[in-house]
């Protein structure tokens, strides 16, 4: 048993580093915060909101409500804590009334950009992809520089197979964080996906960038090492080009094996064994 | 000489800490009670779509270079064509300005909580502790300083890096800031609980938007329209070989 005082700062950590560690949030509200809650002081609202959240993910539905109440109690018309009831309702599968709610803010105030994010959520949840979409571009219309929003749009595009107006998102992405080697790395993705010459020139052009921005990503090496082989087998390559890009195939294999050799083996079936759920 | 000059003691208990001491107390004062006096500030949904729209054509012309040039293109034309993003019309807004009764209010408050108490104080503190020589600064200062440091003390011969009693409660009052957030930012106490019952709003851009969007967007029209492609791209080929 820690004391108060230490676990505040806990959770003050989670919150500023913005660390979802729901479990070990609603262990310290169960150990400690649950019988103190009016010892919280300055801190009390904001700790009650992130132990809500925590007890969402879950499914707490007992510590959720308890700190919706304590909430209400201090803030009747709070928008912000309507959105957290409304979330309690759909983490208990109540999504009429969680859209209602969330409707009700909107109408309200209809700059609310949070409730208009969870409405996309409870559409996605219900397995709506395409009304989820139509919500999505509907919200980005209007705050054009969401970047997370972009983000979530080329997800669900990639989820229905619409690789170009993924591609489009992800540029957006690109755009507003132009030094982040997984958004390159991404992108290069989905236009190898998409296939056909051009997409894949510009493919490796984007792993390339990847790896040249993280070394260590080898997800882009070997990217940039299908996308070179893929470009050999085509018939246009001309001959110098043609050597040049054997060159780099060669170098990617023998980069990639020489990556695997520095690990052991049993290092790889761990981090595997943790990719298995 | 100004350096044989000695200032009584008497002086640095009865005005100079205590003008630092009164300046401190209103910053204090005012904080809270602007607190207290503080509205919400509704947030247009037209002008925080367009400080949005702002973002992002800045971010397309600041990062064009790591999209393919198709795609610029594409964005381009969408924001700078005839009915482009950035083209498109909008009623004047700053007409309405001053009728805009919340507006008026706005303005109202924050006179009330920053120039009025500045001019009050101000020449309440002129008026009970005008004509002492409070402090020296630590460096010799040229004559133009004068009129900054002695208000109040007209005396030609008087070294010009003594401070007037005056001076001393201009240089606080700007002085303190960093003091003030010192003392006010550890205990956000009255922040956060405010923060809660704010919905989250945007910040940053959005609140700062200037009231008529056309201007900026004029500005980021053109500096779009005058943007050829340039790739920021490693060359493909001798990426990996380095």
């Amino acid at each position: 048993m820690s004391s108060l005082k230490e676990n505040m700062e806990k959770l003050k950590l989670y919150r500023e580093h913005n660390i979802r560690y729901s479990r070990e949030i609603t262990q310290v509200w169960n150990e400690t915060i649950s019988s103190n809650i009016d010892n919280l002081g300055k801190e009390k609202h904001i700790i009650l909101e992130q132990v809500c959240i925590a007890a969402i993910d879950c499914y707490q539905l007992k510590i959720a409500e308890k700190c919706i109440h304590e909430l209400y109690k201090e803030f009747p018309n709070s928008s912000r804590i309507r959105i957290l009831e409304s979330m309690y309702h759909e983490a208990d599968e109540n999504f009429n009334r969680a859209l209602q709610i969330l409707n009700d803010i909107v109408k309200k105030d209809i700059t609310n950009s949070a409730a208009r994010k969870r409405k996309i959520a409870i559409c996605k949840a219900l397995g709506r992809n395409t009304e989820a979409i139509k919500e999505l571009v509907e919200y980005l219309k209007i705050f054009m520089a969401d970047v997370e929003a972009w983000q979530e749009l080329s997800e669900l595009y990639i989820s229905e197979h619409e690789y170009s107006k993924a591609a489009f998102c992800v540029e957006e992405l690109i755009l507003h964080n132009p030094h982040n080697h997984l958004l390159h790395q991404r992108y290069a993705d989905i236009r190898y996906s998409q296939g056909g010459m051009e997409n894949i020139e510009l493919a490796r052009t984007y792993y390339n960038q990847s790896y040249k921005l993280n070394p260590k990503n080898i997800r882009a090496l070997y990217g940039s090492y299908l996308t070179t082989t893929a470009l050999l087998n085509s018939q246009k390559v001309s001959g110098k080009k043609k050597d040049a890009a054997v060159k780099v195939v060669d170098w990617c294999l023998k980069e990639i094996k020489k990556r695997y050799s520095e690990v052991k083996v049993s290092e790889i079936e761990e981090s595997l064994s943790a990719l298995e759920i | 000489m100004s350096a044989d000059l000695i200032v009584d003691p008497q002086i640095r208990f009865w005005v100079f800490l205590p003008i630092v001491v009164i300046t401190f107390l209103v910053g204090i004062l005012r904080h809270y009670a602007s607190i207290l006096l503080s509205s919400q500030k509704k947030v247009e949904m037209q002008q925080l779509a367009d400080s949005q729209l702002l973002l992002r054509a800045r971010a397309l012309r600041e990062n064009s270079g790591y999209i393919p040039k198709n795609s610029f293109l594409m964005r381009k034309q969408a924001f700078n064509k005839e009915d482009g993003y950035l083209m498109q019309k909008r009623p004047p807004v700053t007409q309405n300005m001053m009728t805009d009764p919340s507006m008026m209010t706005d303005m109202l408050k924050g006179n009330l909580t920053n120039v009025l108490p500045m001019i009050i104080i101000g020449g309440w503190i002129n008026w009970v502790f005008s004509g002492f020589i409070t402090t020296k600064v630590p460096f010799p200062l040229t004559l133009r300083f004068k009129p900054m440091l002695q208000r109040g003390i007209e005396l030609s011969h008087l070294d010009a890096s003594w401070v007037s009693s005056a001076s001393w409660y201009f240089l606080n009052v700007f002085g303190l800031r960093s003091i003030y957030t010192l003392v006010l930012g550890e205990n956000n106490a009255a922040d956060q609980s405010r923060q809660m019952q704010e919905q989250m709003q945007m910040t940053g851009a959005a609140s700062g938007m200037p009231a008529d969007p056309k201007v900026p967007f004029k500005a980021e029209w053109e500096a779009l329209e005058i943007m050829e492609h340039q790739s920021k791209l490693f060359d493909a080929e001798d990426v990996l070989q380095e």
